[in-house]
């Protein structure tokens, strides 16, 4: 449609302006007519200082910089940014040569009148798409011959415009029950987040009971709490156990490490087998399985590496790895000293290991000190003790707080939910986790509605993410409409897009833009690749419907 | 410290990978192709060389005295050569003097040739040396000078032969030992074996080792490793003829520059290849017809196609020779400085295999070459309209929808097209003539859609027909036994796109008989008239073949050894597919077009060529220009590098540059390969989708120079695009250039932005004649080299004064829309104040034109008495005069004379006559302006192109 569409709007706005006027030059539509109506000169309409004799008006010669003069032929069609710019090829050297006029002019009558581009006029084709009346072959070129077809053009035309407005009737209909739909599901998630507000308000009342509840229960406990002997003499038994583990660990470690750089060694020569595979394999001979190695191999060697082995890393291994002289880091013997007992020392242990390694001590001690605790070695370091009443009543806590956690985060789910955009009247919530499929080529293609869009082979029946919904958008498209109005046609349109599905090879993740249009049932119209592996899906649903209608609208009212 | 440590190991980490994507290198496979020291006869021969001057042997081979004879314009004789004990072995001679000034040498050995030899493993190859390349390669130019004569300065051991135009020409003889040298004008141009490296290595039966040891070895111990089997990458080559070279020194004395030898890539004037300046070449130029991929630049490797024709250039002088030889052939180029500090170049052919046949050409013009080679290779085919516009491909286009899709968004973007093209895999499972029919629905609306603007379909046919079940045209193959056979005479089987493959054998009449009954619509029935072919592949390539060929004892028809044939074989398939579509619609025959990737002398009678798959990169796009110009001079000229780059995806400026250069090539089509991005010139957007748009509209625009170019080729084999030394011969500065060029003979001097960035570009004039900008008349007037703006959106086109071309300024979706518009004539006047031009026109499609359907008309503007005159020189036949009739309504509707007369600007009307009718045009002066030359516009002047006019301006 998009230019035609276009053309045809303003043509047939213009018919009511032009119901009282005489005959005008050929190709002139009523909106310009004015401009022709002098009998003895023609002024330029972009450059009114250029004034032609009216002989020169259609003489299939251009004189006007903007074209004006030939609104009949051909001779002006180069008048464009498309076109070498020679100084001589247009008619005064740096004057605007944008055309003035939007094409030809065909009266279409029995149907509806339109412009068709100048380049079109005079070549030997009979342009009925836009010209049903054969006028943009006046001149017979060769001897072509277009006859007027308006009557059954215009009748084919006005019978698909009857299907086409029954359809978008029952278009606009759909999209109404998709919208009621969308708001039963809209209201459903309200209801359950009224539900869990209510709730979550019920167990927040609980849960100050039942933290007064625990309180007094520790209270009643706190007095019965017999404080523990100081544990200074089994110190050095700890130290040693903590040596012998440690001892244990380094082992452990050293052993680890060596099978991990033997690892290496094979990662590095199976990488180099490889990357000399792929800078010597053909492209050319297009062998399947060798391209899917080859791509295979490439995104492996693109991911980010797991940082095993670097340097710094290594240095600190070798630190640990080192047996614990009395240069070391750990002076075994000063805490095998029974004076000094303090058994929170122990705790803060990592405080005199080297900084890098904190993190990895800090975890395989916190493994000791569970064991030392389980082997009665070493006493909880809280000081309070539990009852059973304590204990009650911590669980009971326990479970409300998860139960209102719980609730609290379907409540946020449900409030995003809620604020997410399911576009206009929020009507995708009703398409939403539905699925259409098309037969392509090789392939079937899927649109699952804000899900993911794939390729499926009839071959092996694989099937590729060609992307995952991220959000919606809208673009601006100029196609044409074909007659079954399965198109997208001109203006803005809401699109959705995926993105980051599976990536490809020598290019990026796949991904596609889903263009949508108004129709009258969900279907995938056209699958194209517009670059490799950035697709585009053209769709119609009801769901634009109205959307669409609203952006035509503003686009015929500019 | 381990933090910043751990960061600096990131940043190694990163940098491996990124290492890695670039090591995604894009260098040819060396080891996949030979080097001379591989190969043979090649190390045989340079070493042969290389002994004979380092010594002071004299050349083993003499002309029996009693055996020659001259007569009717031929020289015969036997030469002998002397090998061990004082045996001779006895090698006809025959040297053949032509009408055209040519002289031919051909040499072959007698026991070969009565077939007096054995060959081993129980060879059923033919025993001769291979003597059918002219049957292949020529089409005239052999009519015999039967006023040769002896000349004044023979003696007993010199036999000297004037011939030629005037007897301008003189071929001195000598006997012993034998060599040729070929005079003009008393002056020595070319000499054959002046250097003593010519060497026929005739048949001998294999001497096994025990009896070897016996006999005593020639002085010159020759290396008898790779006599009897040669082995590389794994395939072993059988040899059953034994050592079969042949090799010629040819010098050029006084010339610094050889042109030629297509195709390399490298600069259009030849390096030398062995021991001289820097940066010579160390392997020889080489000619076997390869798939090389991933070729690289600056070369002497071999690719896809090859024309044995060398032309020598110095000031006021061209001369050439015609190697005719189909083997795999090597040539060494050497200069050294001569006498008069001229340089001297001296080369060395050496082929494996075949007799030796060579054709001298003693010019003087450049033009003369050319044209004496297209009497004897043929003309370059005068094409259909449709092939010299722009050309859309694409590996590829995967259904009928998306073909309608590119189709209708060229015209949605105001970019006009001709030809969108299909490649493999259309195909059903690449079984050629078929279609996959999941992809191509509905063809026949694909058909009509192109059909509605004239458009055509290109589809890939290629020689390897899949070896498969329910096939018909693998089983028609088989049972008709029409293939290509391995050593043992079994249909050969090898590996290409199907996997396993047979090839159709061409140069079997009988394959080419059957090869037309496959392109007959209601066989191929995915095919329309309006689908024409592209062959690919036909070098052949074969996967697992040895250099991606095949093996060298393969047979063809005749029981020729594949050796024997190789260099020709791309182009028997090529000429069966162009019998095939000039048979395939009953009725009035229709101009064929078949692309080919292989090709040898004689490959412009059947169609276009192009460079094969170049790479999506700045040195690719430079490297085109040389490559081009190459094939041009030397009778391939309608040829093109794919726009864009095959593989990789280039940038939009360079896509830009691609087009805005490839719309100067005479050959035009962007091609991509499958896994790259989409390039489409309407995929780009602002600004460069309207800067292609520009390019390929001014390719539009300018398709009656094309047109009139390629007439010019199709009658005398002109180059279509011309070096610098073609057009200034006399002008030194300009004969390594292959940077700029010329259209044809129209003075446009097109100079392609090749360097990424570029700003400006340095323009050389060769004369102090004045160039006018194309675009705004800014003139230049001084011989030398101009700096010019060229930002992206800048041609820099050129026009050189004095001429005048035809053009068509309206622009159209598909070039058959122009068929009816007005021409507009563009005057560039030169300094003498006069201009002339030529037009040609003709239906575009069928063959009437040899039956005078055509308009050629001669432009004349004489500055004196300010006449522009269209004169009729088209040669007249039966459909002349309907012809003219029809084409009676195109007129000139315009014609522009860019510098001119400030004297002018007084005119309002001038006067013009065709028949007797008058008209009174007006004419419109604009003054110059700062460098921008003076023009003036004669409004609508009311003449026909098919009509005789004059226009008077004073």
């Amino acid at each position: 449609m998009g230019r035609l569409e276009a053309l045809l709007i303003v043509g047939f706005a213009a018919c009511f302006i032009n119901a009282a006027e005489g005959p005008r030059p050929r190709g002139v539509g009523p909106e310009f007519a004015r401009f022709y109506e002098s009998t003895d000169t023609f002024s330029c309409i972009s450059s009114p200082s250029i004034q032609l004799p009216i002989s020169h008006v259609n003489d299939d010669f251009c004189d006007c910089p903007d074209g004006s003069d030939e609104p009949g032929t051909s001779a002006c069609a180069h008048l464009s940014s498309l076109s070498p710019y020679t100084v001589g090829a247009v008619p005064i050297g740096d004057v605007n040569t944008t055309l003035a006029l939007p094409g030809y002019y065909c009266k279409n009558k029995g149907h509806q009148p339109s412009y068709v581009p100048f380049t079109n006029v005079n070549d030997g084709v009979c342009d009925y798409q836009l010209c049903c009346d054969g006028s943009d072959e006046w001149a017979k070129v060769g001897g072509i011959k277009c006859d007027d077809r308006c009557k059954e053009i215009g009748k084919e035309w006005r019978k698909l415009d009857e299907q086409r407005q029954k359809s978008a009737s029952n278009a606009a209909k759909r999209r109404k029950e998709l919208v009621a739909q969308a708001a039963i599901l809209r209201q459903e998630v309200e209801v359950k987040i009224h539900t869990l507000e209510t709730e979550i308000q019920a167990e927040e009342i609980k849960l100050k009971g039942l933290e007064a509840n625990l309180a007094e229960a520790e209270r009643q406990q706190r007095g019965k709490v017999v404080k523990r002997p100081g544990s200074g003499g089994k110190l050095s038994m700890l130290a040693q156990l903590a040596r012998d583990r440690i001892e244990e660990l380094r082992e452990a470690l050293i052993e680890v490490r060596s099978q991990r750089d033997m690892s290496k060694g094979r990662i590095a020569e199976l990488e180099g087998i490889l990357t000399t595979f792929k800078e010597e394999y053909n492209p050319n001979f297009n062998d399947e399985g060798v391209k899917r190695a080859v791509r295979g191999w490439e995104d492996y060697a693109a991911r980010d590496k797991p940082t095993i082995g670097d340097e710094a890393h290594d240095r600190d291994l070798d630190e640990i790895a080192k047996p614990d002289s009395e240069t070391g880091a750990i002076k075994w013997n000063e805490w095998e000293e029974p004076e000094e007992s303090d058994v929170d020392v122990l705790y803060k242990i990592e405080a005199y290991l080297p900084a890098p390694f904190r993190d990895w001590i800090d975890k395989k001690l916190r493994d000791l000190r569970v064991l030392l605790i389980e082997n009665g070695v070493l006493a909880p370091s809280s000081d309070v003790g539990s009852s059973k009443e304590v204990e009650e009543a911590r669980n009971a806590l326990k479970a409300t707080e998860d139960s209102l956690k719980n609730n609290r985060n379907q409540l946020n789910t449900h409030k995003e939910d809620l604020e997410k955009n399911y576009g206009a009247d929020d009507v995708f919530r009703a398409l939403k986790d539905q699925c259409i499929t098309k037969d392509s080529g090789e392939y079937t293609y899927e649109l699952c509605w804000l899900g993911s869009t794939k390729q499926i082979s009839k071959k092996n029946n694989g099937r590729t993410t060609m992307g995952n919904f991220v959000s919606i958008d809208s673009v601006t498209v100029d196609d044409e409409v074909p007659p079954d109005g399965k198109g997208l046609g001109s203006g803005v349109r809401v699109a959705l897009r995926y993105e980051n599905g599976q990536h490809c090879w020598n290019g990026p993740n796949r991904s596609t833009l889903v263009v949508l249009a108004c129709a009258e049932t969900d279907e995938l119209w056209k699958i194209t690749e517009e670059e490799k592996c950035v697709y585009r899906m053209e769709v119609g649903t009801p769901a634009v419907c109205e959307v669409a209608e609203k952006a035509q609208t503003l686009k015929d009212e500019l | 410290m381990a933090v910043t440590t751990v960061y600096s190991f990131l940043r190694l980490a990163a940098f491996f990978v990124f290492a890695l994507n670039v090591s995604f290198s894009t260098a040819v496979k060396h080891e996949g192709f030979k080097t001379c020291d591989q190969s043979g006869f090649c190390k045989r021969n340079r070493a042969f060389a290389d002994a004979v001057a380092s010594s002071s042997t004299t050349s083993p081979y003499r002309i029996s005295p009693e055996s020659a004879t001259f007569a009717n314009g031929q020289f015969r004789a036997t030469v002998l050569k002397t090998i061990a004990d004082g045996l001779t072995v006895h090698l006809p001679l025959n040297v053949t003097f032509l009408k055209s000034g040519l002289a031919r040498v051909t040499l072959d050995e007698e026991r070969r040739r009565t077939g007096d030899i054995e060959l081993r493993h129980g060879s059923k190859a033919r025993k001769e040396r291979y003597n059918e390349s002219p049957a292949w390669a020529l089409v005239g130019g052999l009519d015999i000078d039967f006023s040769a004569q002896l000349g004044e300065h023979g003696n007993s051991d010199v036999t000297a032969i004037r011939y030629g135009d005037n007897q301008r020409n003189e071929a001195f003889i000598r006997h012993d030992p034998f060599s040729i040298y070929f005079q003009r004008d008393g002056e020595t141009q070319v000499t054959f074996n002046q250097r003593g490296f010519l060497n026929i290595e005739h048949w001998r039966p294999k001497v096994e080792v025990e009896v070897e040891e016996g006999v005593e070895k020639p002085v010159t111990a020759e290396d008898e490793s790779t006599w009897w089997e040669e082995s590389f990458g794994g395939n072993t080559d059988t040899k059953p003829k034994g050592p079969e070279s042949v090799a010629l020194d040819v010098s050029f004395p006084g010339y610094e520059h050889v042109f030629g030898i297509p195709e390399h890539t490298g600069p259009l004037s030849l390096r030398e290849t062995r021991g001289g300046s820097q940066d010579a070449f160390t392997d020889p130029y080489r000619m076997y017809n390869s798939d090389v991929f991933e070729y690289e630049l600056n070369s002497p490797m071999t690719l896809y196609g090859s024309i044995p024709f060398m032309q020598a250039h110095r000031k006021g002088s061209s001369v050439g020779i015609l190697w005719l030889n189909a083997a795999e052939t090597w040539v060494d180029i050497t200069k050294k400085k001569g006498t008069k500090s001229k340089v001297d170049t001296d080369t060395h052919w050496i082929s494996e295999s075949g007799i030796l046949d060579v054709f001298v050409f003693l010019g003087p013009r450049p033009e003369d070459l050319t044209k004496a080679l297209g009497d004897l290779t043929g003309q370059t085919q005068l094409p259909q309209t449709f092939s010299i516009g722009y050309h859309q491909c694409r590996w590829n286009y995967m259904s009928d929808e998306e073909v309608k899709e590119v189709d209708a968004k060229f015209d949605r973007h105001g970019i006009p097209y001709d030809v969108i093209w299909l490649d493999l895999e259309y195909t059903d499972d690449r079984k050629y003539f078929t279609v996959d029919s999941d992809k191509f629905h509905n063809p026949a609306a694909m058909h009509a859609q192109l059909d509605e603007r004239h458009r055509k379909l290109v589809t890939l046919i290629d020689p390897h027909i899949k070896n498969t079940a329910n096939y018909p045209v693998v089983d028609q193959l088989k049972e008709k036994d029409l293939t290509i056979k391995n050593k043992d005479g079994v249909t050969y089987e090898g590996w290409c796109w199907p996997g396993s493959s047979h090839w159709i054998d061409c140069f079997d009449p009988k394959a080419r008989a059957w090869w037309k009954t496959l392109f007959k619509p209601d066989f191929f029935k995915f095919s329309t008239y309006n689908t024409y072919i592209w062959n690919d592949m036909n070098e052949p390539s074969v996967f697992n073949g040895p250099e991606t060929t095949m093996p060298k004892d393969n047979l063809h028809h005749g029981d020729w050894e594949h050796r024997d044939v190789h260099n020709i074989n791309g182009m028997t398939f090529v000429n069966a597919t162009y019998h095939a579509l000039l048979d395939r619609k009953p009725g009035k025959p229709i101009r064929p077009f078949v692309l080919t990737r292989s090709f040898y002398a004689g490959s412009q009678r059947l169609g276009a060529m192009w460079t094969g798959d170049n790479l999506a990169e700045w040195g690719h796009l430079e490297a085109s220009l040389p490559m081009i110009l190459s094939l041009n001079i030397a009778g391939m000229p309608s040829s093109g590098a794919d726009v864009g780059g095959f593989f990789g995806t280039p940038s939009s400026e360079l896509l830009t540059r691609w087009f805005q250069a490839g719309a100067f090539y005479p050959f035009f089509r962007a091609h991509a390969h499958i896994d790259t991005r989409r390039r489409e010139p309407y995929v780009a957007g602002p600004p460069y989708t309207g800067i292609m748009a520009q390019a390929i509209r001014l390719r539009y625009q300018l398709l009656p120079v094309w047109y009139t170019a390629y007439h010019e080729a199709s009658v005398d084999n002109s180059p279509i695009l011309r070096p610098q030394y073609y057009v200034h011969p006399e002008d030194e500065a300009g004969f390594s250039m292959d940077d700029q060029f010329y259209v044809g003979s129209t003075g446009l001097l097109s100079k392609p932005v090749t360097k990424e960035g570029a700003a400006t570009v340095d323009v050389y004039f060769a004369d102090d004649e004045i160039y006018y900008d194309y675009f705004d008349y800014t003139i230049y007037s001084k011989k030398g080299f101009r700096t010019v703006d060229a930002p992206l959106d800048k041609i820099p086109l050129f026009a050189r004064g004095g001429h005048i071309i035809p053009r068509k300024d309206r622009p159209r979706r598909s070039s058959h829309l122009m068929q009816w518009d007005p021409i507009t004539l563009v005057i560039f006047l030169g300094k003498s104040g006069d201009a002339e031009g030529t037009l040609y026109v003709d239906d575009g499609e069928t063959f009437d034109y040899q039956s005078g359907a055509q308009i050629f008309s001669k432009f004349v503007f004489d500055g004196v008495s300010s006449t522009l005159t269209s004169q009729d020189i088209a040669p007249k036949g039966s459909l002349t005069d309907s012809y003219r009739k029809t084409m009676a309504p195109v007129r000139v509707e315009k014609v522009i004379i860019i510098g001119a007369p400030a004297h002018w600007a007084d005119k309002k009307h001038i006067s013009a006559e065709q028949g007797k009718e008058k008209m009174q045009p007006k004419l419109q002066f604009h003054p110059a302006s700062g460098n921008k030359a003076a023009w003036a516009v004669v409004r609508d002047p009311k003449v026909s192109i098919a009509k005789e006019w004059k226009i008077r301006f004073a």
